[in-house]
């Protein structure tokens, strides 16, 4: 695909439903103005929960990693399941803000802010997990790679070490991309506002000014970083399939699992995004920017996506089946039947099969619809990687061994003060930066000509 | 800063235009006249501007790719002197094996490439800036202005040029 | 590493000095920062903290001084070798010099170390006040108080003590009739139904030593041998023998009860007769073999009434299959049958054993794998008891002293000992423990532990094994002989008699006349050289001559007779850890599971699948058992090896006292027994009624899925394949599972290929040294599954018990466990049989956790060990999930401060790390052990000898089914055993490189 060629100029009224440049900018800043209570109550709520959260993991730092339900031999369970499930959820936001900006698809420019932002604290929520679930959490720099007094270096061949890695990369990158993105909006905003909030934003513009100078330089960064969070999109996820797929246990051991977890990741991203962007276009009364062709457009990949996962599911299972050994037949029929039989089928239905409701071009333009599926995705996404860990390490080789999982207070607590800490990020960001891109959708609304029609 | 109020101001003739095909008009008259180093403002890159100046290509992807590459290197290299430094056997596995570090060479390419990448703009864009130029906070909304930098000997003409042009505004900055 | 040496093999010194060295020791043990705690709960308070500048000869900081002493614990008296590190007792192991144990421990042995350091001991003398309460006295305030009751008691004195025969049970003896009172020796699992039958077959009033190590053939009719029968230690070393696969061949072992014990599950066939049939079975078989082997007339003609007709009428088992195992007992030579455990010893037991008697008799293994002359001791029978309760009821008991007994618990609430008690105007015991006699009595005078005083033991003739004291007593405590020696002189008149000054002195008396006996010229080398070997061991005597008795023939069957109604027959059994209940104060034996049903801490009730079936029972449902006598409740267990009439529950739980761990542990099986009528305790002897309550308790089980799914966990070899030299592969192949096809040739050869090129890209630094690898053989056809190994684990690494909650999370942590998997027994009328398997840490050569690890805290050393280091771990548990062998073990709370409460923590081994909370942890191959030998080696300027240390599984196990050694060593025991054909790796189609090699199990192929 032409990766160089120009953005395209051509006016998408499903995209932007007339607008004028100055409209666009007073439009973005209204959506900065003082917060409603709705808002406020979303924001004590989400801080409420972060702080259980909190609580939760201060108690486990202080008895020991007891409190959560973990039931030998399933040494992961809930933390690694929700780890695992936020890392996926930013994939959506770097698919949409970077590879679609190399495909110059117009439609993300009003979504790739939110769903960038998405990414950016996703990821910041995963990152907590690595510490939260070990048992010496006040020693996690150890994974670190750095010089210390007795010369000890971490084992590169650990796929957890690929993960700190993969992890801080893709924190770095991701967010590094949405403050470049953001410097011009906040420019904008800029020379609205006055007080101190100008202030704060003056300094936060980094002296924008939207020189053809900078102009030259900017769309090219722009591009660089656009061309290398692109891999990133299948790199991440990959790795964290490795730390499954590099090791022995039936139901892991898997070599479509890069793939296999990559498309699962878009798929709950993109469930997310839609979670997300149903309630904010109306709150924020963006509908003019994100029109229902967005989430049309949503829909189509969240339906590709998915269809993917209904095919992996299917291959799963055949390669267990078909690979003749016994470990890899019982750990499939297990998940099936076995238990833990409830948690494998609440993946399969709310992945495989209700994704497929998304054939029909009703369902994709009807926003409750749309949104009752994005949840339904959610919780599928969730269960899967349950199903992956838990019910995989619950009978592996050694029936003697076997198990079944259990979930406490412990879980619960942490699981929730995930969401909490995400929310609050997400709110917070909302409503102090344009959540719309104000800059890339003037580039496509024409500015008056004084030869009327006049295009050379 | 952004207004360019604080300090000495650069002299020269400061237009705003409305109309994007007259700022265009105006640039190529001024650089035919014999303007090179003018400044354009505007809210989004827009490509008829960028074709009336005839940018050069931004020097931005050296860095990118410098950055990239020191990022692989130093992977590959930290790794496998790490693993030679401290000799332990795992798994029955070579002490320095490259296909696991692959994955860290890969991380670090792509973590580097993007920091230089943002270095080189900060340094390019906003460092080399050009500063104390005078500055209407209507460019980052919907008005596109174009600075000429001119002595009060040629600053006449050049405002006749740019209100000929349709500049709804021309401002003369005074040395 | 390890010098074993007397306290006092310093000439010239006198038992005094030995005291004083104790006492130097202690306060060493306080400079040694690990044993403040010592100093804080010793009797002797250190006062000044002496520096070692003058070094004590036989204490070496650092080094293990051994002493060698006798288990306790139960009558079989085994020898032990006491592992003491500055000053504290650490571990328990066997003395290979000793003839009972020959240098191996059983579990409950080894946990005998926390009797010592047990929270529920008796701190100090005390009284019982006006308000029922006890308070703390002097010993001299108790000395006196006992001597003045013991004066105006008059003659009206009775003594109750354990059995337990030796120095001290003369003095108590002699004591008691100077008093003119009387003394009743009685345990509760005595064999008395044994020896009434030998009086009645043989006319000798004794237990006899049963050889199983020769016999070809093995036949147990409910005869516990593996569990609690007589001398278990021994029992389970010369079954090993017998029954694992030595010179070609196995004996075979067959067992006839209505359940199946851990004995049982050893069986190659089990006969599942109705409870308190197997007289006939017994009587048929005897009938069998002495047609077949022609015995004297008048036997012939008793037996003849009884034949396998009749059995197969009485017991279920068809006639064919009676006669069958009749023939082939018969032409095994020698063989032997054994009867009378406790699980069968209703009212008709004493005829069962003169039925067996008679069959040993005819089968011609009397003098041969019978061996009477050994007279084992025994107590003085249930009837003493009786007499005892008649005499109080009379009046006749003014004092009674009890000592080392617990009547209280160990018998039957109906049979009214409690109401007895309260008759008695004053109590006293010599308990260690506050049990539940301990907790009626008046006066508590509480003894030394036996590793903490002087003492002997004559389990059998010709063994005389020592005591000594080990280490400074743990609380104010004093050795009864010593109590009795200060009553006598404080009470003068008739105890004037008893005038040596220590108990320790009338012992050294005591064996200076033995030496005198035996003509020994140096009475005191005498006494060191017996110190240090741990007694005088005279070789066994011939086995005294035996003939039958006139009443030899009069034996009978009598349909078994149970009190009361209820489909079911309660059977009730000792617990293979907890024996009569003695063991439920310790958390090892309560946390290493029961070896049949592996659960943990808590009672159970057993029943049959088809009484699961028909009753629509399910694992952990609470069943509420009732018998004319009482009633209990109890989650239910489905247990295969059970007959369909019998519900069981195992004895030991349901202790009110006893110390915290013991208390309120759940129920108390013989709550539900009558009075015993008769002149034994009848443990069979009543019907219950079973009853689905609504309640629900989860079992703390290790058992996860007890089936292998066809995945070669446990395997095992039939012994004509065995005998061939075949590999279970071939034996399998050639029983026609073709699907099962081994590698082809090239793929064999490709991955051969591959893995040596891969251990070749290995070889840097260290890895390049020619160092010993390690490696460890389990026999299977050896293994017991008795877990004594299990218990030494937990000793010697520092093993956090969890307790019950974690265990209902599948977080315990033994290091080393036994699955036992259940082989057929799926469909109604299969039989069902067991295979164990030890699982521990295999030290793969490719192991699957290493690579994990972000931090190299789990990694290959060198010497072929996996390593763990538990300072650089972070706890992120790939490692765990990655092993396939599940033997990794986290710590998930603060074990390390919940496991030891005070004083248990003086237990731990100073040779390892206690894991803190937050880190992984396993099998080390002791490593300790390892590294001790290589210095010692390293000072001595030699390689290390094979065989010159072992780990301590291999040390302890009483079969001696683990071997550990050097793999590279050509001459070495481990690498010569892993050519054993029958040698395989678990899961080893996964090429982890296991370094642990098992010898598949040895099956009988019943040919019906």
């Amino acid at each position: 695909m032409a990766v160089v060629a120009p953005p395209s100029r051509a006016i998408r009224p499903e995209l932007v439903i007339n607008q004028t440049h100055a409209a666009v900018t007073r439009d973005v800043v209204a959506t900065l103005e003082p917060a409603s209570r709705g808002y406020l109550l979303l924001l004590g709520l989400a801080v409420a929960m972060f702080l259980g959260g909190l609580t939760t993991f201060l108690i486990l730092v202080k008895d020991g990693l007891g409190h959560a339900g973990y039931t030998p031999p399933a040494f992961w369970s809930v933390y690694i399941t929700t780890f695992v499930f936020w890392i996926g959820i930013g994939h959506a936001g770097t698919l949409i803000s970077a590879i679609l900006f190399l495909f110059r698809s117009p439609w993300r420019t009003a979504v790739y802010r939110s769903t960038e932002a998405m990414t950016v604290f996703a990821v910041m929520t995963a990152a907590l997990f690595p510490i939260i679930h070990i048992g010496r959490q006040w020693v996690f720099y150890w994974l670190l790679p750095y010089p210390n007094q007795r010369w000890l270096w971490p084992n590169f061949k650990s796929p957890l070490i690929w993960d700190v890695f993969a992890i801080s990369t893709y924190f770095t990158v991701s967010s590094t991309f949405l403050v470049f993105g953001l410097i011009p909006d906040v420019a904008a905003v800029r020379d609205k506002v006055t007080g101190w909030r100008k202030q704060v934003y003056t300094l936060a513009s980094a002296g924008w000014q939207g020189t053809d100078n900078q102009w030259r330089h900017y769309s090219r960064a722009y591009l660089y970083l656009a061309a290398l969070a692109t891999p990133l999109v299948l790199s991440v996820h990959s790795v964290v399939s490795w730390d499954f797929a590099a090791s022995i246990v039936p139901g892991w051991h898997g070599t479509i699992f890069a793939p296999y977890f990559v498309a699962g990741a878009i798929y709950s991203g993109l469930g997310m995004v839609i979670t997300l962007l149903v309630p904010l276009r109306r709150t924020l009364r963006i509908e003019h920017m994100i029109t229902d062709y967005h989430f049309d457009n949503l829909a189509k990949l969240t339906l590709l996506t998915g269809s993917i996962l209904f095919y992996a599911y299917g291959m799963e299972y055949f390669v267990g089946w078909y690979s003749g050994s016994t470990f890899e037949q019982t750990t499939f029929y297990r998940r099936a039947f076995g238990s833990m039989w409830w948690a494998g089928w609440t993946m399969i239905i709310c992945n495989a099969f209700v994704s497929q409701l998304l054939w029909f071009r009703k369902i994709r333009t009807n926003l409750t619809a749309l949104f009752v599926i994005s949840i339904f995705i959610n919780l599928g996404m969730w269960f899967e990687r349950f199903v992956i860990i838990v019910s995989s390490l619950s009978n592996d080789y050694i029936p003697w061994a076997w198990s079944n999982a259990n979930i406490t207070w412990a879980d619960w607590g942490i699981l929730l003060g995930s969401f909490g800490w995400f929310a609050m990020w997400f709110l917070l960001f909302a409503k102090s930066f344009p959540i719309v891109a104000i800059q890339e959708i003037k580039e496509m609304i024409p500015l008056p000509r004084k030869r009327v029609g006049g295009q050379h | 800063m952004a207004t360019g109020k604080r300090g000495r101001r650069a002299p020269g003739v400061l237009a705003s235009f409305v109309h994007v095909d007259a700022a265009v008009d105006a640039i190529r008259a001024l650089r035919a006249r014999g303007h090179r180093n003018l400044v354009v403002y505007s809210a989004a890159p827009f490509h008829e501007i960028e074709e009336a100046l005839d940018q050069s290509v931004s020097p931005v992807r050296l860095f990118t790719l410098i950055g990239g590459l020191t990022g692989c290197a130093a992977g590959f290299g930290m790794t496998i002197w790490m693993s030679l430094d401290w000799p332990l056997l795992v798994g029955g596995k070579t002490i320095a094996s490259i296909p696991p570090y692959v994955v860290i060479a890969f991380e670090l390419t792509i973590l580097l490439g993007a920091l230089s990448t943002v270095t080189a703009v900060a340094l390019l864009s906003v460092l080399m800036g050009k500063r104390g130029i005078s500055y209407d906070p209507a460019y980052s909304d919907d008005q596109i202005g174009v600075f000429v930098p001119a002595g009060s000997d040629q600053a006449g003409p050049v405002e006749q040029l740019l209100r000929s042009a349709g500049a709804v505004e021309v401002r003369r900055d005074a040395a | 590493m390890a010098q074993r040496m007397t306290p006092d093999n310093k000439p010239g010194s006198t038992p005094e000095s030995t005291m004083d060295r104790r006492k130097f020791l202690t306060v060493v043990g306080a400079t040694s920062g690990g044993a403040l705690a010592l100093s804080g709960c010793s009797t002797s308070r250190v006062e000044k903290l002496v520096p070692y500048l003058v070094q004590s000869e036989d204490q070496i900081p650092g080094v293990a001084t051994w002493y060698a002493s006798t288990c306790t614990e139960c009558e079989a008296g085994c020898g032990l070798h006491v592992r003491t590190r500055e000053g504290r007792a650490v571990k328990l192991e066997g003395n290979p010099e000793h003839p009972v144990n020959q240098g191996k421990l059983c579990s409950r042995g080894q946990a005998s170390l926390q009797g010592l350091y047990n929270p529920g001991r008796i701190k100090a003398p005390m009284v019982r006040s006006a308000d029922g309460r006890f308070s703390e006295i002097t010993w001299d305030d108790a000395i006196a108080r006992l001597s003045a009751k013991l004066t105006e008691a008059g003659g009206k004195v009775a003594v109750l003590s354990g059995a337990g025969r030796g120095t001290f049970s003369d003095l108590l003896a002699a004591w008691t009739s100077a008093l003119g009172g009387r003394l009743v020796r009685w345990s509760p699992l005595d064999p008395e139904p044994v020896r009434a039958a030998n009086r009645q077959v043989f006319g000798l009033d004794q237990l006899p030593a049963h050889d199983f190590g020769s016999a070809k053939y093995i036949l147990s009719f409910g005869a516990d041998f593996l569990d609690t029968w007589l001398s278990p230690t021994e029992n389970q070393r010369g079954f090993a023998d017998a029954h694992g696969f030595a010179d070609g061949d196995v004996a075979k072992f067959v067992y006839a009860a209505p359940r199946m014990d851990l004995t049982g599950l050893n069986a190659d066939e089990w006969l599942a007769t109705r409870p308190g049939t197997e007289t006939a079975l017994a009587l048929a078989i005897a009938n069998v073999v002495a047609g077949l082997r022609g015995a004297a007339a008048p036997v012939t003609a008793a037996l003849s009434r009884f034949t396998p007709a009749m059995a197969a009428q009485e017991t279920g088992i068809p006639a064919e299959r009676i006669e069958r195992i009749a023939k082939e007992f018969a032409a095994a030579q020698p063989s032997l049958a054994v009867a009378g455990g406790i699980g069968a010893q209703h009212a008709g037991a004493a005829q069962l054993c003169a039925a067996v008697n008679l069959l040993n008799y005819v089968a011609g293994n009397i003098g041969q794998t019978v061996r009477f002359g050994a007279e084992l001791d025994a107590g003085d029978g249930y009837i003493a008891l009786a007499r005892l309760g008649a005499a109080i009821d009379g009046g006749q008991v003014a004092v009674l002293l009890v000592h080392d007994a617990n009547p209280v618990y160990t018998l039957p609430k109906a049979a009214g000992f409690v109401e007895r008690l309260t008759k008695v105007p004053f109590k006293v015991a010599t308990a260690l423990f506050l049990d539940e006699t301990a907790a009626r009595c008046d006066l508590l005078l509480p003894q030394h532990h036996a590793l903490e005083r002087w003492d002997d033991l004559a389990p059998r003739s010709g063994v005389r094994s020592l005591m000594q004291p080990v280490m400074e007593p743990v609380f104010n405590t004093r050795p009864a002989g010593d109590i009795l020696l200060q009553v006598s002189r404080k009470a003068g008149g008739a105890l004037a008699g008893f005038t040596a000054p220590t108990w320790e002195a009338h012992l050294r008396g005591r064996w200076q006349a033995l030496a005198a006996e035996r003509k020994e010229a140096d009475a005191e080398g005498f006494w060191r050289a017996s110190l240090q070997r741990g007694g005088v061991f005279d070789e066994p005597a011939a086995p005294a001559p035996v003939a039958l008795a006139g009443s030899a023939t009069d034996v009978a069957y009598a349909k078994p007779a149970f009190e009361g109604k209820g489909d079911f027959v309660f059977l009730t059994y000792p617990h293979a850890n907890l024996h009569d209940g003695r063991g439920t104060n310790k958390p090892w034996l309560l946390e290493n599971a029961d070896p049949v049903t592996k659960i943990t801490w808590h009672s159970w009730v057993e029943v049959s699948p088809e009484t699961a079936k028909t009753l629509d029972i399910r694992n952990g449902e609470i069943l509420r058992l009732t018998s004319a006598a009482g009633a209990v409740e109890a989650p239910a267990y489905i247990h295969p090896g059970l007959h369909p009439d019998v519900v069981a529950m195992p004895l030991g739980f349901g202790h009110t006292e006893y110390g915290a761990y013991a208390q309120g542990r759940g129920v108390n099986a013989l709550d539900l027994l009558g009075a015993p009528i008769g002149d034994f305790m009848t443990y069979l002897s009543t019907r219950v009624t079973l009853e689905k309550t609504d309640g629900f308790r989860k079992l703390a089980t290790v058992e996860g899925v007890p089936r292998q799914l066809g995945r070669g966990i446990a395997e095992a070899i039939p012994l004509a394949a065995a005998k061939r030299g075949l590999t279970v592969k071939e034996a399998y192949l050639e029983e026609g599972h073709g699907e099962h096809e081994v590698n082809p040739e090239r793929e064999v050869a490709a991955l051969k290929g591959w893995s040596e090129q891969q251990f070749q890209m290995t070889r840097h630094g260290d890895y390049t040294r020619d160092l010993p690898q390690w490696g460890m053989a389990i026999d299977l056809a050896r293994c017991t599954g008795c877990q004594a190994c299990v218990t030494a684990c937990y000793a010697e690494n520092n093993i956090p018990t969890v307790g019950e909650q974690e265990i209902l999370k599948g977080r315990e942590m033994t290091w080393l466990r036994i699955e036992r998997y259940w082989e057929g027994g799926e469909e109604p009328g299969e039989p069902v049989s067991a295979r164990f398997v030890p699982m521990l840490c295999q030290h793969c050569a490719n192991a699957p956790c290493e690579p994990v690890c972000p931090v190299y805290a789990a990694y290959h050393t060198a010497d072929g060990l996996n390593g763990q280091v538990y300072n650089r771990c972070v706890g992120t548990r790939y490692c765990a999930n990655n092993c396939p062998y599940k033997v990794r073990y986290f710590n998930w709370y603060k074990y390390n401060e919940m496991a030891w409460p005070e004083p248990l923590q003086l237990q731990l081994n100073p040779d390892v790390t206690v894991r803190a909370r937050g880190v992984m942890e396993k099998c080390t191959f002791c490593i300790q052990r390892i590294r001790g030998a290589q210095n010692q080696a390293r000072l001595e300027d030699r390689p290390i000898r094979d065989g010159e240390f072992t780990t301590a599984c291999a040390q302890a196990c009483p079969s001696d089914a683990i071997a550990f050694g050097n793999v590279r060593d050509p001459e070495g025991r481990v690498a010569a055993i892993k050519q054993d054909p029958r040698g395989y790796r678990v899961l080893e189609e996964i090429n982890v490189g296991s370094a642990i090699t098992y010898l598949a199990k040895v099956l009988h192929t019943v040919e019906a």
